[in-house]
């Protein structure tokens, strides 16, 4: 089995890369000016390619580099705007700035689209929950246990419908229809009865015995990461204030407006290149001591079983 | 004092006519290991959920229960919680969160233990049974080894005085069980929890045992160590006779329709006859399935699961595939029955029209309302009708149960109901995964005698198994199964005469 990739933001309470991602994704979401739109891209590529890897990363703009070019092709005709005529389909006149937005649109969707997938790489879903209120303590274990089911049941359909496919002495296979009823009734009952034994095991540890829950937190905010954060948040208000100003300037139609001061993408350029940075510090933080490798699914050694008389150490 | 004490307990079910408990008594000593042994059925899980309220069934109790001198029913959920841990069967349905960490500390939440201290507690748990390199590793990817060591830890991190476990090595691999119980073993002998275990397969952890309770007709005795320290033969009449059919070709014994206008003794003569006139060595066209260089893997990115394995099953043996876990076994039977098709080689299987599939969980293959209903779900394709399902009720013992939900049975009745639905159809080849998982003796014998019956029936069977009492039993020829390819193939008595292991 190929180890596993680090966790991007492993070092940092999931507060920072939480509010990083979600200002980041929010404000390319509104931000719609080409340079922005690309420099957004750019910083959602690179760090797609470093947290999910080049694989992965290839994988997903099989379908999200034809998307931005649909999307780039099909404005000019639902928009037919501009100044500058290209060419004509048709009735329909194509204007260079109409085609500007499209693609502008289209880069857009494809960041938002990487930014959501970089940010799944570091927020998983016990890290998520460990930022639900105190107020909601049942909560994690409710997602979590929803969260076990879905995998477990699509495996558990898979094995029952392979185990039909193999009885072939027991005639051809039913219809689709009766099958899907089949496997559901089927999933269902498992399940309830699952549910039973775990309802038992979750009173025999103590669920509903009347004191109110306490939660085990696996990371703790520590002044680095109220830094990181205030930091962040005054990163994102640049960004914020500078986009306003870029976008204030700028204009598809008629004709396409100023770019800006260059200096007014500074703050900009940092936000977006900023989860890239994190990565590829990380990387440089092994040490060179000769750790003993352990790999995390070991199974769990033997002991030396003979009976020993040993007195209890209470 | 003792632990737990029963004191002439009887206990009835709601709405049950008869008692599973008659007069039970019995003490387990503080710092015991004991061992309750029994049948399915017998109450063994009942009398352990007596000593915790919070699961215990409902029902009229007579008698006293004591944990600790105390009725546990005075305790109230938070001591008995704290007093007394229990360990399930199920490594599936007894895991409660997604995270590794997250189960650990669950039970010291729900306590409101405050954060230091089960911080401390979760750190000293995990690093008494080594489960630390897997702390953050989600519940999904551990194996069912790892899922019960996990509900071992998570109920000690509670410091239980008193350990309860209803049958917590049957769904386990050999390797994986020993693991299991080595710890249990440290968790009693260092830790001075007493544990009480419920269990069919007594001889694994009689060497751990102080002692021994055997329960049967409800009522408990204690018996002598010596007793359950060794796994009795399982005891399938006519094996040894069996064997020797098997290795001719299935032509020679099979009792099809055409071949029952001979008489029994000319068959028999033509079966004495043909060993002589026919080479012993099996030539391939004999072979009822051929897989010839078979790889696979179940992603493109995945690691081979099966990798240059050649294996040749004859029409009509009995064949046993052993190896540990995770070694392709399953893989192997779906790959056989054309449910996986292999990356590359070449899988034949003659018989694939008239194949079935046991899977590891009888569940996958049990979808109807009641026990008769399922048995009677393939009646039409494999020609049978009510009578032929009643004596199959007979011979599984589920007369009075033909009305009853299949979850309702135990595992093992389910896992048996699950093999009689497959066997009513006649399958000229029966695949089995892991068929004696999680089954008592009395059970793993019956599965036996069925297979005994199905072999002279002319069926073949290939079945993956880490029973090796089993495979002894039923089996004609043993494949070592090892990194995703077949080791060696060997007549069973061979097999178990070559062996280093068993």
């Amino acid at each position: 089995m190929a180890p596993a990739r680090p966790t991007p933001f492993d070092s940092w309470h999931v507060a920072v890369p939480a509010t990083l991602f979600a200002g980041t994704a929010l404000l390319s979401m509104l931000a719609v000016q080409p340079v922005l739109v690309a420099l957004s891209l750019g910083g959602a590529f690179a760090f797609s390619l470093l947290s999910r890897g080049v694989r992965a990363t290839a994988r997903g703009l099989a379908w999200q580099l034809p998307l931005l070019a649909l999307v780039c092709v099909l404005n000019p005709f639902f928009s037919a705007s501009g100044s500058t005529l290209l060419f004509k389909v048709g009735p329909r006149s194509v204007y260079a700035e109409s085609l500007a937005y499209g693609a502008t649109m289209g880069a857009l969707l494809v960041a938002t689209v990487l930014w959501f997938e970089g940010a799944a790489t570091a927020l998983t879903q016990d890290r998520l929950l460990a930022l639900s209120g105190r107020r909601a303590r049942a909560l994690p274990i409710v997602a979590s246990m929803a969260s076990q089911l879905v995998p477990q049941m699509l495996g558990r359909a898979k094995t029952a419908r392979a185990t039909v496919a193999a009885c072939t002495a027991a005639g051809r296979r039913p219809g689709l229809r009766d099958e899907l009823t089949r496997t559901s009734t089927m999933l269902l009952a498992w399940s309830l009865e699952d549910s039973v034994e775990r309802a038992d095991v979750m009173r025999a540890r103590g669920w509903e015995s009347g004191r109110p829950r306490t939660s085990y937190r696996l990371e703790r905010l520590r002044r680095r990461d109220a830094a990181a954060l205030v930091g962040i948040a005054g990163l994102l208000v640049a960004c914020a204030a500078c986009a306003w100003q870029l976008c204030a300037t700028w204009r598809f139609y008629p004709t396409m407006g100023e770019l800006g001061p260059w200096w007014a993408y500074a703050p900009w350029v940092v936000l977006v290149t900023l989860p890239s940075l994190e990565q590829v510090s990380q990387r440089g933080t092994g040490s060179n001591w000769d750790t003993p490798a352990v790999s995390q699914f070991e199974p769990v050694p033997l002991w030396d079983t003979r009976p020993t008389r040993k007195g209890g150490i209470r | 004092m003792s632990a737990l004490e029963f004191d002439h307990v009887s206990f009835s079910y709601a709405g049950a006519t008869s008692p599973v408990l008659l007069d039970v008594s019995l003490e387990v000593p503080e710092g015991a290991f004991a061992l309750l042994v029994g049948d399915t059925g017998s109450g063994k899980s009942t009398l352990l959920r007596l000593a915790k309220p919070e699961i215990a069934p409902a029902g009229k109790l007579g008698g006293s229960v004591r944990v600790f001198g105390t009725d546990p029913r005075e305790l109230g959920a938070q001591a008995s919680a704290r007093a007394v841990g229990y360990v399930f069967q199920s490594p599936d349905a007894q895991i409660v969160c997604d995270t590794v960490w997250h189960e650990l500390a669950l039970g010291l939440e729900n306590l409101g233990a405050p954060e230091p201290e089960m911080r401390r507690r979760v750190a000293e748990t995990c690093n008494f049974l080594g489960i630390e390199p897997w702390f953050r590793a989600r519940t999904a990817e551990l194996s069912g080894g790892q899922r019960q060591v996990l509900a071992l830890a998570s109920a000690l991190a509670m410091r239980p005085r008193l350990l309860l476990l209803d049958e917590p090595t049957s769904m386990l691999d050999p390797l994986a069980e020993k693991s299991f119980l080595s710890l249990l073993f440290r968790a009693n002998r260092e830790l001075g929890v007493t544990v009480v275990v419920a269990t069919h397969t007594p001889w694994s952890m009689a060497g751990y045992a102080t002692c021994a309770l055997a329960i049967e007709g409800g009522s408990v005795r204690a018996v002598p160590l010596a007793e359950v320290a060794t796994e009795a033969p399982l005891c399938v009449p006519g094996r040894d006779r069996s064997r020797v059919v098997a290795r001719r070709p299935p032509s020679a014994r099979s009792s099809r329709p055409n071949d029952q206008k001979h008489p029994v003794f000319l068959r028999k003569v033509v079966e004495k006859a043909r060993p002589m006139t026919e080479s012993p060595v099996a030539d391939t066209e004999k072979d009822a399935m051929l897989a010839d260089d078979v790889w696979y893997r179940y992603d493109r990115d995945a690691r081979w699961v099966l990798r240059e394995l050649d294996l040749a099953v004859g029409e009509g043996e009995v064949r046993a595939l052993v190896g540990s876990n995770g070694c392709g076994k399953s893989t192997l039977l779906a790959t056989l029955a054309g449910v996986a098709r292999p990356a590359r080689g070449r899988v034949r299987n003659g018989l694939a029209a008239s194949q079935a599939l046991l899977p590891q969980a009888p569940k996958a293959l049990l979808s109807c309302e009641t026990v008769a209903d399922e048995l009677m779900a393939w009646s039409r394709v494999g020609g049978y009708g009510r009578a032929e399902v009643a004596d199959a009720l007979a011979r599984l013992g589920l007369e009075d149960a033909a009305d009853r939900h299949p979850y309702d049975l135990s595992g093992g009745q389910q896992q048996l109901l699950a093999l009689e639905k497959l066997l009513l159809v006649r399958p000229r080849l029966l695949l089995l995964d892991e068929p004696t998982k999680g089954l008592d003796c009395a059970e793993r014998e019956r599965v036996a005698r069925r297979l005994a019956e199905v072999r002279d029936d002319g069926a073949t069977v290939l079945l993956a198994t880490h029973d090796m009492g089993f495979v002894r039993a039923v089996a004609d020829r043993v494949s070592l199964m090892f990194d995703g390819g077949i080791t060696c193939t060997e007549p069973t008595d061979e097999y178990f005469a070559n062996s280093w292991l068993w």
